[in-house]
């Protein structure tokens, strides 16, 4: 009953603090230097890890599909097989995956410290907004950068496919005639809905990770603890949402 | 009173002093009473000493003039408005000297200082320096101004947050225990400030203080929390001679070391 | 100076994503949801069969358009072919779907029309035809079987049935002597169709990937072997026949040109005396079958068309499977 209830406080102030942060947005011009470095922090610090992880997935995706292929003569079509997957759903969702762990926890870090050590109600004397300095930006640059992470992921993952599938002796596939079934079958669509997935979830961790960092009361020792729901409930809403928007978008 | 030279830091402000006013205010935390019906009336311009002991509730009652605590019952108000209200905060400005500093750790201390001014646009970035130079200056924090707050001492920090709430030039200052972790001379320097600041520009000054020197020779008015309650309200003058004994023994404690209070409090 | 660096490395950033964007955008959609180029035609069909949105459109085996549309018009099924510019196609050309492969790749293919034809103005409709798809030539295929299983039964009977009509293999040896040069056309027609059968193998997987198809080969193998059945029924009859046929390599071929099996079958003909007259004068079943040419040549024109169905199926998966279960079978 309680858990209940701390999961609807949890909705309520999440949108709450997303209401309060768009009536600033026309600070937004102003925060420029905030809006980069928060773009940097989340977006360009954040892609080696994701190239190097959808490369791999796009790796092993190729992999199974060709071993579980070739008994049936299908194996041709591991480029499309690759392609959609990565587009419409593993790199969305491995890109806020990564988003939730790297750039989500270390948002809740830093805010529930400076909740904690009572930054937050400096800025709040100060009549400074902490929803306007501290969260717009934040979701600002995450909205920005987040398309831009996916559709590396997306092109990275491909190419680990292809690779596999050219250099893997029972697939034997070349790039080109692997890269033209990709193209038969996919259509942009299907990488623009896989943005627009990867554009909910990062948005939607970065909201929670800031709300729940906020909200952090007490010590130190909760800040630990701050982090982990933060990532927790980031990775919980990641996979119901892709659900719901995978419905959606459909 | 001899008044500090005509700064930089204070020649915008044209809004008159904030008056307060608590009306049976009380704050629990669960069950636990930490203020209880407490009524006062801070004048605009006054400078108001709150004591009591450690844990009596002085910094939540700090809290909830400038709206980070709301009373269980009762109300607070600043100039007329509620101080729970965010509105209130944009209508009167008021600045807070916490007791752990609250500096920001991820800006320089010259961005501390310069934040609310950059925030609230108040002067072009060219009077923000002259402004934060100065407040730096006159707390002998003029090398700091490049360094990280991890980089302080607790005296230095603490400081930096009086400085930081100088230059936001409040119409309400409130500070928590501004002068404790100070040298002497150094907590001299801050109650010279504190009642200048009073003197030449006419703030509303609400000082959280254990110290009695400071208590005496500057305060218009002090207030004793204890027990949850507000058990002394009066002047300096009063205090010197106090007739509640409760009082007398919080300000001049005899130092027994034949019978230490400890060893009394195990009987 | 940090803050210029982060600045221009975020903008790099965003650039690099706005061009891998665009790139993939182009390569995609060839960028054609935004300008469409060429023009558009309207091609009717019956059925779209497996055609789909963003297949290619080919004059003469070359790629001059995509199909931009497919949509269901009243009772017919269109597809929007947008060519590409400078392409012109004559009035007179005519769009069919075609099987690039079995698994469900197809393409309009056009023809080049006439030379003097005036070229289709966009928007206009261009002709088309229908072209068998694998499903059609496997009904034919069935439908083929079953005139097989009629011919047979009708030959099964004036066998079985027919013992107050004896003489039938006392004339056999002057069938076999009279009419060898039409039973030699035969047998070429039936080995070319065998080697054909053989010959056709590897793609099995193709066939079974697509269930319909598959399910179509069971339909038409059950079909087969039923006739077979009927066959068999029919040799053992013969039982001499038979034996020869056992002791020989297996196939009619052998039958009839093995000179010990020629002899036997003089010999098991012997046998049987009353049977010729009859025969001879074109009476009972058997008798008509050798004397009246109309049934002779539609044998034989079933069995071309036998031969045009298999040679008309591009490609050879589904054959080799008919194949291998026919020479089973024999
Ligand atoms: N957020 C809170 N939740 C629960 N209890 C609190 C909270 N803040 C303060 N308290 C309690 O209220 C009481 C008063 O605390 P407060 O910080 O006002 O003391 P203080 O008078 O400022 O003491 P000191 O002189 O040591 O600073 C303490 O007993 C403390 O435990
Ligand atoms: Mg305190």
């Amino acid at each position: 009953m309680k858990a209940i209830i701390t999961v609807f406080e949890g909705f309520g102030s999440t949108l709450q603090l997303l209401v309060q942060a768009a009536s600033h947005l026309g600070s937004l011009p102003r925060q420029r230097a905030r809006f980069i470095e928060q773009c940097y922090l989340i977006g360009y610090t954040t892609l080696p890890i994701v190239a190097i992880l959808s490369f791999f997935i796009g790796s092993v995706l190729a992999l199974q599909a060709g071993y579980s292929m070739q008994n049936f003569g299908a194996k041709q079509f591991i480029g499309s097989l690759v392609g959609l997957s990565m587009a419409r759903e593993l790199g969305p969702v491995m890109v806020a995956i990564l988003l939730a762990g790297r750039v989500g926890s270390a948002i809740t870090a830093e805010l529930a410290s400076m909740k904690v050590y009572q930054e937050v109600d400096a800025l709040v004397t100060m009549n400074i907004p902490p929803a306007r300095i501290l969260v717009l930006p934040r979701l600002a640059a995450v909205l920005v950068m987040v398309p831009v992470l996916a559709i590396i992921a997306d092109l990275v993952g491909w190419f680990g496919g292809a690779i596999v599938a050219k250099n893997v002796a029972f697939i034997s596939i070349e790039p080109e005639a692997y890269f033209s079934v990709l193209r038969r079958y996919m259509k942009f669509q299907d990488v623009l809905n896989g943005l627009i997935k990867a554009e909910t979830f990062g948005f939607v961790v970065v909201l929670v990770c800031c709300n729940i960092g906020l909200n952090t009361r007490g010590g130190p020792r909760e800040i630990g603890a701050a982090v982990t729901r933060a990532v927790v409930a980031s990775l919980i809403l990641i996979l119901v949402l892709d659900y719901f928007v995978t419905k959606a978008l459909m | 009173m001899p008044a500090l030279p005509p700064s930089p830091a204070v020649t915008t402000r044209e809004s008159p002093a904030a008056g307060v006013r608590l009306e049976n205010l009380s704050k629990r935390f669960g069950s636990h009473v930490v203020l209880q019906d407490i009524t006062l009336t801070i004048e605009p311009g006054e400078i108001f000493v709150l004591m009591g002991p450690s844990g009596s509730g002085k910094s939540v009652l700090l809290k909830h003039l400038v709206g980070l605590e709301a009373p269980t019952s009762g109300r607070a108000w600043i100039n007329g408005h509620d101080a729970t209200a965010e509105s209130t905060r944009a209508l009167v400005r008021m600045a807070m000297v916490f007791q752990a500093g609250a500096l920001f750790n991820s800006l320089t201390v010259y961005d501390n200082l310069a934040l609310f001014l950059r925030e609230h646009r108040l002067g072009s970035e060219a009077d923000i320096r002259t402004k934060v130079r100065h407040a730096l200056q006159i707390l002998s924090l003029a090398g700091t101004a490049a360094k990280f707050p991890s980089e302080l001492s607790g005296g230095m920090k603490k400081r930096v947050a009086i400085a930081r709430a100088l230059v936001m030039e409040p119409q309400l200052m409130l500070y928590d225990e501004p002068t404790s972790e100070l040298d002497p001379v150094m907590s001299a320097t801050i109650t010279e400030i504190i009642a200048s600041l009073k003197d030449e520009y006419h703030v509303t000054t609400v000082v959280v203080s254990h110290d009695r020197d400071l208590a005496l020779n500057i305060a218009d008015r002090v207030g004793i929390l204890m027990d949850s309650r507000l058990i002394f309200l009066g002047t300096p003058a009063e205090l010197r001679q106090p007739q509640d004994e409760r009082v007398a023994r919080f300000l001049y404690p005899q130092i027994d070391l034949a019978h230490p209070r400890y060893k009394q409090l195990e009987t | 100076m940090n803050q210029l660096h982060q600045t221009a490395r975020v903008g790099l950033f965003f650039l690099l994503g706005l061009a891998l964007t665009w790139v993939t955008f182009e390569t995609l959609s060839g960028g054609k949801l935004f300008r469409p180029e060429g023009y558009a035609l309207v091609a009717g069909f019956e059925s779209l069969k497996e055609l789909k949105e963003g297949d290619e459109v080919r004059m003469a085996g070359v790629k001059i358009g995509v199909i931009e549309k497919t949509r269901l018009a009243g009772r017919r099924a269109e597809a929007v072919l947008r060519i590409d510019a400078g392409t012109k196609i004559a009035s007179d050309a005519t769009a069919s779907i075609i099987m690039a492969g079995l698994i469900g790749t197809n393409y309009v293919g056009l023809d080049l029309g006439s030379a003097t034809a005036a070229p289709l103005a966009p928007g206009s409709e261009i002709r088309t035809k229908v072209t068998p798809d694998i499903n059609a030539i496997m009904t034919e295929l069935s439908a083929l079987g079953q005139k097989l299983e009629g011919a047979l039964g009708t030959f099964g009977t004036s066998v079985n049935g027919d013992g107050k009509n004896p003489g039938l293999f006392q004339k056999l040896d002057q069938m076999v002597t009279t009419n060898s040069v039409r039973i030699d056309a035969t047998m070429a027609n039936l080995q070319a169709i065998t080697g054909k059968l053989n010959r056709g193998e590897g793609t099995l997987g193709k066939l079974i990937n697509d269930p319909t198809l598959h399910d179509e080969l069971v339909a038409a193998v059950g079909e087969i072997q039923s006739t077979a059945t009927q066959a068999k029924s029919f040799v053992a009859d013969a039982q001499g026949i038979l034996a020869q046929v056992k002791s020989g390599k297996g196939a009619l071929g052998a039958l009839v040109y093995d000179e010990a099996a020629a002899q036997d079958l003089k010999a098991a003909v012997a046998n049987l005396r009353a049977v010729s007259d009859k025969l001879a004068k074109g009476e009972g079943t058997l008798g008509k079958l050798l004397h009246d040419d109309t049934l002779f040549t539609s044998a034989q024109s079933t069995l071309r068309k036998a031969d045009r169905a298999l040679d008309g199926m591009g490609d050879s998966g589904p054959i080799s499977a008919v194949g291998i279960v026919a020479t089973s079978l024999f």
